[in-house]
This record gives C-alpha cells, structure tokens and sequence, in this order.
C-alpha cells in the first residue's frame, strides 16, 4: 500500500486552489496527460449543515475531455426527490486554451426519472446534461447547490474512481456549527485533515493533487482498497422526522431496529397459523426454518419498492404478506417474521452485495455502506444465512452475490458485524465424467455427467425451470461442441446441507473430428477450455484472485478400430502458488482417458505475480486446443 | 367458488355470434390445473384470452378510447415477468396527454389448501411515473404471483392523438390462445390498415353500427364495427442475424388516411406520394429547412473556393458536416428546432445533421436530394401507401455526373458513400426538391472485407519471426476505426494488441489510414511469436488458421423462419508464406477445401502448397449476399461446419531422418 501511495499522490499542502481558474490544457502537468482520455482539473465537494435537518451540498467541478472517450466524464447527473432540492444548476463550456464557449442554464438540462428497470418508484428524479462538443479538447465546468432535509448520509467522497482519467485537484470541505459532532474515515488519504475553528463554524479541509490516470488491470482488488476515500458520519441527525445519533455498529443497529424495524415483522394471524401447522411435525429447528424459507421462495417474488423512508425501511411483514412480493428488505423482514411466529429467531442483516467483496469498515459506522438485506439465522453451532430474493437457491447458499464479507445483523441487542461463509476453491468444483465413441466418419456419441458445488453450485443457474428446448438451446451456447445435437438432458439439484447440481446428458456430434487425408484430428478437450488473460505491461495492482474453482474433466474416448494413434501427447504438469493444471493421458488398446485438472486458489498476490497468471493461462489454453492425430492402419487384403 | 359458476351462467346467456369482451374474472379450474401448454411445451407463461376495444369517444375532445383485457397463465417464474406490467403512455404538455384508468387486476392460484383464491391489485400500489418530458410511465406489478396462477387485468387508455388509432399486437414473446381485437370507426374517418407479419387472421368481421359518433354539433355518423380474431398464435422467437421483430411479428396497424369534420369539410391525412411530397417540401421542419441558405456563409467558400471537382467538393463539405456537428442520439425525420440551432449549438438530430448536409451541398451547386428511410430495428416500411410515421431516418442522395452518392454525416467514421449498416433496411423514398418521390432499394455500397498477408519465419529455435499485414476495406475498415479510436492513441491500441497476444511480441507497427476516412485502412506489424519451447522434438504440428479463425459454428437452429441478414456481403483473404528449417519435412497437411454456396452465394476455399522449406497457405471467405433466405440456411449452416472442419487439422512437420 506504502508503494501505491507513492506512485499516486503527490499531496502539496499549504497549496490553494485559485478562485478563477484557467481551463488552457497546456496549464495540465504532463504526467497527468498519460494514458487519460479525461482530466478532472478541479472538483470541490462542500457540505454545510447548516441544522440536522438543513443540509447544503455544493459541487463546482471543472473537467477538461482530451478526446472521444472522455466524453463519458462530461456528463452532469444531479438527483433530487421531495426532501433533496436542487437549488441551481449551472454549465459552462470552454475550448483548448481556455476560452469561455458558452454558458448553459438550468432549463437546457434533461429531467427525468430516475427509476430504472422495473422499479415501483416514487419520486426520485434526476436532471442531466451532457455538452455537444466536437473539437477536443474541450473543457466542461458545471456548479451546483443541493439542499437536503437529513443530516444521516452525506456524501461519499472519493475524488477519482474511473480509469483513464487523471485528476489535477480535489477537494471536501465540511462546514458546522461547532456542537455538531461528527465521525470521519479516511482511506488511502496520504494527507492530514485541516481543521479550523471559529465560534460559529467550524470547517473541516480534505485536499488531494496530481492523480495520475489509472489503467484497467483484471484481477485487481476493489477500487476502495488502494484510492482516497474520506467518509464522513454525523453523531446526530435527523432524518425524514426521525431524529437519532450512533457511534458505532451497536449502536446503528439498535438505532435500526427501534426506527426502521421495531413491530415490522407481524406476521397475520391466517398466516402465522398456517405457518405453525406447516411444521408442526419438524423437530429440527434447521429444517423448520428450511421449510418456511422454502415457503417464502414459493409465494413471493422480487420487485423492486423503493418506497417508505428513503429506501430504508422494509415494507411490513403484512404487505408482503398481502401482495405476494417486496423488495430485499421487505422479503428478509416478512421471514423474519414468519420465523419468528415458530420460535427461530433471526436477524435482519445488510451487506454490500455484488462480485466485489466489499466489507462493512469495522472501525466506522455509517448508513451508505450496504445495497442489499439477507438474512442470518443464528442456529447454536450453524449460523445460517438465505438471501429471501430468490426463488430458486437452496436454503443456507449465498453464492458469490453476499459471499466472503463482512456484514451488519441487527440483533436484539444492537449491530452485530459477521462475516458471511465463504466458498474455497477446493470446495467450489465441477467434476465431470464424460464417455465419447468416435466412429470412423468422425462422429460422436457422447454421454456425460457433471456436478458442481460451492461457487460453482449456481453455474446452470440460466438453466433451471427453463423448459427442455430452451435448455437445449442454452446448452449449445454453453458447450462450443460443433454440431451439437441434445440427445437428452437433465439437471437435478440437491438443496440439502451442501448443495449440489448434477447435469447429466446425451448427445450426437457430427464431424467431430476432422478428417484429412488418411489423417484423423481430434481435439481432446472440447468441453471445459480455458482461455487466455491479457497481458499489462508494468502493473500496478497487486494480483487479487478473490474466488477460484477446482474443475476436473475426465472423459474416456473409444477411437475407430481402422486409425492409429500417431504418438501420444506426453502428460503434462504445472504448479504455481496461485494454482495447479495437469493433463493425463492414458491410452488402453483403441481407449484413450483423458483427464484434465484445473485448480485456481484464492488469494493476493503481488503485482509481479500477474504475469505468472498470464503465463499460466496461456499454458493452459494452448494445451486445452491440442489435438491429437491418427493415421489409417494399413489394412492388409487377404 | 359458488359465485364464481354463477357468473359462468350469466355469461352464457350473452353469447352471441362475435362475443364482445370475455367476463372478468371467470377463470376455470382446467385453467388453474394447467401444467403446461400442450401447443407449446417451451411456454413459461402463455395468453389465454385478450380482448381490445378502441372507439372514438363521442365525448369531450373526440379522444381516442381504448379498453384492454388479458387473462394469463403462468406456469413458472421465469414467466412472472408478465406480472410485472408497464404501460408507457405519451404526452404533449399539461393540457394534451394519455391517460390510464380503470385499472383493475386479479391472480388466481390454487392455495395449500386446495381451494381457488382471488387477490385482487391493491389500486393504491399503482405507480404513476413521470418518465420525461413526453412520456409517463404506469407501472403494476400483479400480486400473489405462484407457480401455475392465472392472472387478469383490464384498462382503459384515454388518448388525445385520435390520428394513431390504437395498434393491436397479436404476436408476442409468449404463446397466446385466442387474442381479439374490436375496432369502431366512424364513417367520418377512413383508416388504412395494414396486417403485418405472415400469419393469417382466424375471423374478420365487419358489422354497421348506426349513429355511434355523436360529437355534437349535429353531426352523426355511422361506424364499421370491424372484428379480427387470431387463434393459436405461437410465441415470437427471435433469430441471430436478424432485422427488426416487427417485421415478422404479426399486428394490425393504422394510418389515418382522412377525415371529415363537423362542418362536412374532408381533411386528408394520409394521401399519395404526390401530396406527401407538396407537404413535406413546404413543411417548416423538413422542406423549409432543406432549402435553408447560408448555414455556413463564413464555411462554405473556403470548401470549394478553386475546386472545380465536383466530387471534392462534395467531400470537403461532407467531411466538414461529419466534423462540426454531434449526433445527440435521436433519429429523427425533422428537424427538431431548425437547423439554424443545431448549426449554432453543433448538435442535432439525424434529421437536423443530414439535412444541413444537403442543404450546403445543393448550396454549392451540387445536386443533393433527402431520402427517408426506415432502421433496420425500426423495421421495414409499408410499399402500398406512404406511411410517414414508419419512417425514423433520413439521408443524403447526392447525384454527380450520372454516379449516385449515400450520405451521412452524422457519423464521424463513416467514410464518404457509405451507409450505416443500420441504414441498409429494404427501400428508402427520395424525396427531391424538384422531382416526384421515388423508391430506391438500399444495399450496402462496399463489403465487409479484409485482407492479411503474412510473410513469417519458423526459427530452428522455436521462435517465429515476420510481418503480418492486416488491410481492412468498406465496413471492416469503418469498425477497425472505430475500434482503434476506443483507446487514446495508436501506441495505447498497438499496446493493448500485444498485451492481448500474450506469446507474441509486436516489436514495430505502422497504421497508415486511420483519418483518411475513403482510404483503406492498413495496419502492419514486425512480430515475433514463442512458438514452441524448441523443435528438439521429432515432430511438430502448426496450425495456420490462426487469424480469423472460427472455433464454432455460429448457426446452431435446425432451421430458420427468418432471413439471415448481415446488411453487406463480406470478403476476407488471408496469404501466408512461412518458412521453416532446412532439415525438417511436412508429412501431413489439411487438405485443399473448395465449396461453394448455390447461385453464387458464397465460396470458401482452402490450400496449402509446399515447396522446398516453404509453405504457402491461401484461404479466402466470399458471402456475396447481404440477406440468406431460410431456404438457404442449412447451404450456410453447413459452409460453416466446413470452415469449421478444415480449421480443426494441422500441418505436422518431421525432422527429416
């Protein structure tokens, strides 16, 4: 990390940016001009409470478009909804050396809503604008004055997320009366926060210069983990006529479960009487709870309901209850209840769900940390997490949505941080066994069964209640099989304490192998192949290999009687830190059992590391193309 | 329950020879038990009944009145979506705009206990979403929704806009059973109507209905009570390589073709292509604009000032138009504020940049005409009757000598005469300031083609060493461009190519092409391959068709319903000559291929030659034709499996004994 810091921030203190900046792009550093398509030359966060309930957000950034591909950070995107006002808006456009264009006002930005798919939405709208500009480089300035009636959340600050985009100056400014207390969280901040005090305010300063333009590296750890980040909380607020104060995760969740939870969760009479009488005859608490999950999997669905306090706050228990469906928050708090009715107790638990494993910081609590509800069901030595928004996993599986991270529970005694299970690699596999006869045309028959568990237990996801030709079709997509003809297909899942997927199918390839001459081409590995990563030349993310995956292919050819085998590949096998892949190959009379093992492991690596990555795939792809080759036997007449 | 088959009864008694609407919420228990649609075993969720209803309101403003009702089975999740519902609806400003009323919505399931429930939708959790400027957004999703429930809903939308009588879409992404639609229209209005798509209707029926429209002032008139019915209508299932579904999916659309108003005075609305073009040339947005002077008084000169080529200068201003102004996304076949503002702001929609484009060519002497067309995602545009509002883009046509040019400049890649792929969709009107419109057909100007060369090495060390000349022509050069234009500079895309290639080194390059849009675009690169760890082995095995190689048959359906249509024939060669080292021998080599499509479709063909310590590899890939019929799929599907084939074998060389 001490190296990142070095390579990207150059942090001048006691420099001030000028009031009335010159936007010429012969003013950028050259550093800065590296690898950017755009070049944020100023952006100034404010924010001014003003009272718990007063909150002035100001923006006045500056961003100059080196050419097509910038245009993407051109684009102004302000929302507002009943309790966030827009005060104004304003643009400005200016030319390479920094020559006022034109101005552009309020009334030429677009304003719509900001729904998007299917959401019951209700008043979340936002206005937009992005500038029509030919000649680069061009400069964008835009400035605006929010009003917000909450003092909760306030913005995140992390002045540069994107690739390809470099950054001159930054800065956050905080301003309060002098009681309001507040909690801040600086990450990858080289700097130190300035503080001045007067009796009316106090302010709070946070700068950062000279961001250099980042590349994108695969296998990089989450951008949080190495760019600046200054969060800040209130130890008091107000927010949408609940006033509260936390300092921590106890307190939050305690706060939580007396503002948003408390008697949510009631659960119908009808309902709760159903409920008992459905497992009345289950001892085990575990399947008890299994059975209601299952229960809730089977009447409701997700639908997005962004409605009640600020998309915070679970609909009742009874509404889910009542209209079949709810959105995260509303699912996990109606099985909540429904739990709750037969005696399991559970907690309403958030998370920063998505691919990245993005945790809860343990040492700061605030509200914009999470974008999902699961919920934890604390059996005496098996905690048990189920994510209520779908239909379809089994009961205690996660997958790689909510894996791997820390998240917040609301227990009865207040926030509770737990790590949700994480899925090895070893564990997380698709093993196959596959029986292939190949006839002297070259076709083939095929048969094969495979199963997948851990991460991998959802691969066949797309599959799943899809009626068979459907299936069909999908599996011609998922096997690169040329002349794939389904035979017959089945997937079965078992839901119990380790989830497994089997798929089990039949099929007809014609022309699999090729034909040339007296010559017959097979490739050996046509169902499982690996392919090869990008190179990045001098990286500077270290190698983050945030899930890997064990797959291991056998599959038994039995070969025309009429060819013969013209040398054998020799085995072959490879061992790095961060994985392992062999190939062997035995052949028995016209027999021939191929087996292929790929292990990748989790971890991270250093920077250095990647191309052994790199190296290793490359490998891996080259021999998962190799083919072998036959010739006639020369047959002797009689 | 009881009600329920009280309802039943009642109903019978109204049925008649073209039952009107289908009664709300009788919903049989053969439906409920249902497991599946025995017509199509694939349906997650299929229409059972739906029912529309549009008529001219006699009332308040004459508005458009159209009722709808659809009951709907749904045997799975993966059909739940058809529970979440979302009616987009238009509007104009605060006095002119659709509404949506009436909305009343039942799921029926069959709960644990075996017995058949109703929840009915909650009005309150109907949303009303302000979209934007012109469109709102009424949103339901269907309560109770489990595996096997049936629903139903109704609604009623208001309309302003009685000029677009309401469209009925029989096919959709899932099955139906039985769709109907009633349409009255009064005797004052004349509609033309079109049925899209190849299925034909199961009844059509027309009836009289005696003073149905009485919008005041006296006057009365009859309507055509017009019925169409469509039975067993399979799910639309969308194709790779295809244009747009609405060209396939079957519907009953309208145009307004005139209209007689309380004073007895006809009004014509749709008419020949002779009125459509005295309108569209005076009409202030299209026309006027057309014939605008001085766009670029300052500009213009300097394009053509001393250039007597009248192509040259029509490149010079093309490339200018290309150059000043930005595509804002909307295509359009008006000019939304005049070009005047959209010269000013350097933005405008298709309409605003291609227009200013034939106005300056015409002011420069040239002789450039407008012509309308239809996407390929807008679907293809009615030949019976001019219908504008099939229409969604407009061109240059310009005429040089006795050559013809397509342009347009809304495109900043494109090079001069070429279209958009998107642009080449059946036929475009040519709308000329001084001549009656005219069809022509649009086909793509150039192909889709390329050329490599490779000149490589084989090194008794593994390595291999050579050029590799890539020359991209017509529209692989235009997505070549576009490609490199994605990274910030020609280094940033040479290097991303060699990070791309992991064993391979480019050790020099040279683009030469990139801005000069006509020219063809070639790129050549010095590289160097780590072929193999050594040749130490006995034997070896190179496979030449590395570039351009195809891994799977893209066609994968038995058959096909719908054309497959690329837009523009492709052709691509590639010639390798490599050497290899003295001492080694080739004891085996893919065989020379030579296939053809019928009628000159289409021709692959392969060869490698060998002589002395050389091969020479040949292989070249013709599609002549723009659009394959189904009829030609499987001579396709299997030049595919060939090309295919012939990729899988090797050249195995032996080190001489």
């Amino acid at each position: 990390m001490r190296l990142l810091s070095c390579v990207f921030f150059f942090l001048l203190t006691g420099f001030d940016t000028i009031a009335q900046q010159n936007y010429a792009v012969g003013n950028i550093p050259p550093e800065l001009m590296v690898r950017a398509s755009a070049v944020i030359r100023n952006d100034e966060l404010s924010i001014e409470v003003k009272d718990l309930n007063d909150v002035v957000i100001r923006v006045k950034a500056a961003v100059t478009v080196l050419n097509k591909n910038g245009d993407r950070e051109a684009h102004i995107y302000v929302w507002y909804n009943k309790t966030r006002q827009i005060k104004f808006i304003k643009a400005a456009v200016y030319d390479e050396f920094g020559l006022l264009k034109g101005k552009i006002a309020e009334k030429e930005f677009k304003d719509e809503s900001a729904a998007s798919n299917y959401s019951l939405f209700e008043d979340s709208r936002v206005k937009k604008f992005s500038p029509a500009v030919t000649t680069y480089p061009y400069t964008l300035e835009y400035e605006y004055e929010v009003r917000s009636k909450q003092s909760l959340i306030l913005p995140e600050w992390t002045p540069n997320t994107t690739t390809g985009v470099s950054l001159e100056n930054a800065k956050l400014t905080l301003i309060c009366k002098p009681d309001f207390a507040i909690r801040f969280k600086e990450e990858n901040y080289a700097g130190k926060v300035n503080v001045t005090d007067t009796e009316e305010l106090k302010t709070y300063t946070w700068e950062v210069h000279h961001l250099k333009a980042l590349r994108d590296e695969p296998y990089s750890p989450s951008a949080d983990t190495y760019l600046p980040v200054v969060r800040i909380a209130p130890v008091k607020f107000a927010y949408q006529a609940v006033n509260g104060s936390f300092t921590n995760w106890l307190e939050y969740g305690m706060w939580m479960n007396e503002k948003l939870l408390l008697n949510r969760d009631l659960v119908p009479a009808e309902t709760a009487a159903y409920i008992k009488e459905l497992v009345k005859d289950i001892d085990d608490p575990r399947l008890k709870a299994k059975k209601i999950y299952e229960f809730v999997q089977n009447k409701t669905r997700y639908v997005s309901v962004q409605i009640g306090i600020g998309g915070y706050q679970p609909i009742t228990a009874a509404e889910v209850d009542r209209l079949g469906y709810g959105d995260c928050k509303g699912l996990v708090n109606y099985t909540k209840g429904l739990l709750k009715v037969v005696g399991i107790n559970s907690y309403y638990t958030i998370v920063e769900a998505g691919s990245d494993k993005k945790s809860a910081i343990t040492d700061f609590a605030s509200m914009n940390q999470f974008n999902h509800a699961i919920l934890c069901i604390p059996f005496p030595k098996d905690t048990t997490w189920v994510d209520c928004t779908s239909k379809t996993l089994p009961f205690g599986y996660l997958g790689d949505f909510t894996d791997d991270r820390i998240a917040l529970a609301c227990t009865e005694t207040g926030g509770k941080l737990i790590r949700t299970p994480a899925y090895p690699s070893d564990a997380s596999s698709q093993i196959r066994k596959a029986n292939f006869k190949l006839d002297e045309k070259g076709d083939l028959n095929g048969e094969m069964t495979t199963t997948f568990d851990g991460l991998q237990y959802d691969n066949r996801a797309e599959l799943i209640n899809e009626p068979y030709t459907e299936q069909v079709k999908k599996l011609q997509q998922i096997y690169t099989l040329n002349n794939l003809e389904i035979k017959s297909f089945k997937l079965e899942e078992d839901k119990g304490r380790i989830p497994v997927t089997t798929e089990r199918m039949k099929f007809y390839a014609r022309e699999y192998a090729s034909l040339s001459g007296d010559r017959y081409f097979i490739t050996l590995n046509a169902l499982n192949r690996g392919r090869s990563l990008k190179e990045v030349h001098n990286r500077v993310n270290k190698l983050d290999i945030s899930r890997g995956y064990t797959d291991i292919d056998e599959i038994t050819y039995t070969l025309p009687d009429n060819y013969k085998m013209d040398g054998l590949p020799e085995n072959f096998k490879m061992e790095q830190p961060f994985g392992q892949y062999s190939i062997d190959i035995q052949e028995k009379g016209n027999t021939l059992v191929y087996t292929r093992k790929l292990h990748l492991k989790e971890g991270v690596y250093p920077p250095e590391k990647y191309e052994d990555l790199v190296n290793f795939y490359q490998r891996v792809a080259e021999m998962d193309e190799s083919r072998i080759s036959m010739v006639k036997r020369i047959v002797n007449q009689k | 329950m009881k009600k329920l088959l009280i309802c039943l009864a009642l109903s019978l008694c109204f049925i008649h020879v073209y039952p009107a609407d289908f009664p709300y919420g009788v919903v049989s228990l053969e439906d409920l038990n249902m497991k599946v649609y025995s017509k199509d075993t694939s349906a997650n969720a299929v229409v059972l009944q739906e029912f529309g209803n549009t008529r001219i309101s006699s009332g308040d403003g004459t508005p458009l009145m159209f009722e709808y009702h659809v009951r709907i089975k749904i045997f799975n999740a993966s059909g739940f979506n058809q529970g979440n519902i979302v009616i987009p609806i238009y509007k104009s400003d605060n006095e002119r705009y659709e509404e949506v009323s009436e909305i009343k919505g039942s799921t029926f399931f069959i709960d644990h206990d075996g017995m058949m429930r109703e929840t009915k939708l909650d009005p309150k959790m109907v949303i009303r979403e302000n979209k934007d400027k012109h469109h709102n957004l009424v949103k339901f999703a269907m309560p109770d929704l489990t595996n096997g429930c049936v629903i139903e809903y109704v609604y009623t939308l208001n309309s302003p806009y009685r000029f677009n009588f309401r469209n009925w879409y029989f096919q959709d992404d899932i099955p139906k059973v039985y769709s109907e639609y009633i349409a009255h229209i009064p005797g004052v209005y004349n509609y033309n109507t079109v049925l899209v798509g190849g299925r034909k209707l199961t009844k059509n029926n027309m009836e009289l209905e005696r003073e149905c429209f009485t919008p005041g002032g006296g006057v009365k008139a009859d309507c055509s009570k017009i019925t169409y019915i469509m039975a067993d209508i399979p799910a639309f299932v969308e194709e790779d390589y295809m244009t747009a579904a609405s060209n396939f999916k079957s519907a009953i659309r309208y145009e307004l073709s005139d209209y007689v108003d309380y004073r007895g005075i006809k009004h014509q609305i749709t008419k020949e292509w002779k009125d459509v073009d005295y309108d569209l040339k005076k009409d202030p947005y299209f026309g006027n604009q057309m014939r605008k002077k001085e766009l670029f008084k300052t500009q213009l000169p300097a394009l053509i000032a001393g250039q007597p080529d009248a192509l040259i200068q029509a490149k010079n201003i093309y490339s200018f138009c290309q150059k000043w102004f930005k595509w804002n996304g909307f295509n359009q076949i008006y000019s939304v504020d005049g070009l005047k503002k959209a010269v000013e702001t350097h933005s405008g929609s298709i309409a605003d940049i291609n227009l200013a484009l034939i106005s300056v060519l015409n002011e420069a002497g040239l002789n450039a005409d407008a012509v309308l067309l239809s996407t390929r995602s807008n679907g293809v545009v009615n030949n019976l009757f001019p219908i504008l509002t099939d229409f969604n883009y407009v061109v240059a046509r310009l005429t040089i000598a006795d050559k013809t040019y397509m342009l347009d400049a809304t495109d900043p890649f494109l090079p001069f005469g070429l279209l958009p792929i998107k642009c080449i969709n059946d036929r475009g009107r040519v709308i000329s300031m001084s001549k009656p419109s005219y069809w022509i057909d649009l086909v793509a100007s150039q192909k889709e083609s390329k050329i490599y060369n490779l000149a490589l090495e084989l090194l008794p060390d593994g390595k291999i060493k050579g050029n590799i000349i890539e020359i991209s022509l017509g529209y692989e050069a235009y997505n070549k461009r576009k490609a490199i234009k994605k990274f910030n500079s020609v280094e940033e895309y040479v290097e991303n190519l060699d990070e791309s290639m992991p064993k391979t080194k480019i050790i020099s390059n040279k683009i030469v092409g990139l801005d000069s849009l006509d020219a063809p675009l070639s790129e050549s690169y010095v590289v160097e391959i780590n072929a193999y760890d050594n040749l130490n082995k006995g034997q070896f095995a190179f496979n030449p068709f590395f570039m351009d190689r195809k891994i799977e048959n893209p066609f994968k359906l038995m058959e096909r319903n719908y054309p497959v249509d690329w837009g523009a024939p492709s052709d691509i060669r590639i010639s390798l000559i490599c050497n290899f080292p003295e001492g080694f021998e080739v004891i085996s080599k893919p065989e020379p291929v030579a296939l053809a499509l019928p009628a000159k479709g289409g021709r692959f063909t392969s060869e490698i030659t060998i002589d002395g310590s050389q091969f020479i590899f040949q292989q070249m890939t013709l599609l002549n034709k723009s659009i394959y019929q189904p009829e030609e799929y499987p001579y396709l599907k299997e030049l595919f499996n060939k090309m295919v084939q012939v990729q899988k074998t090797d050249v195995i060389f032996r080190k001489k004994q």
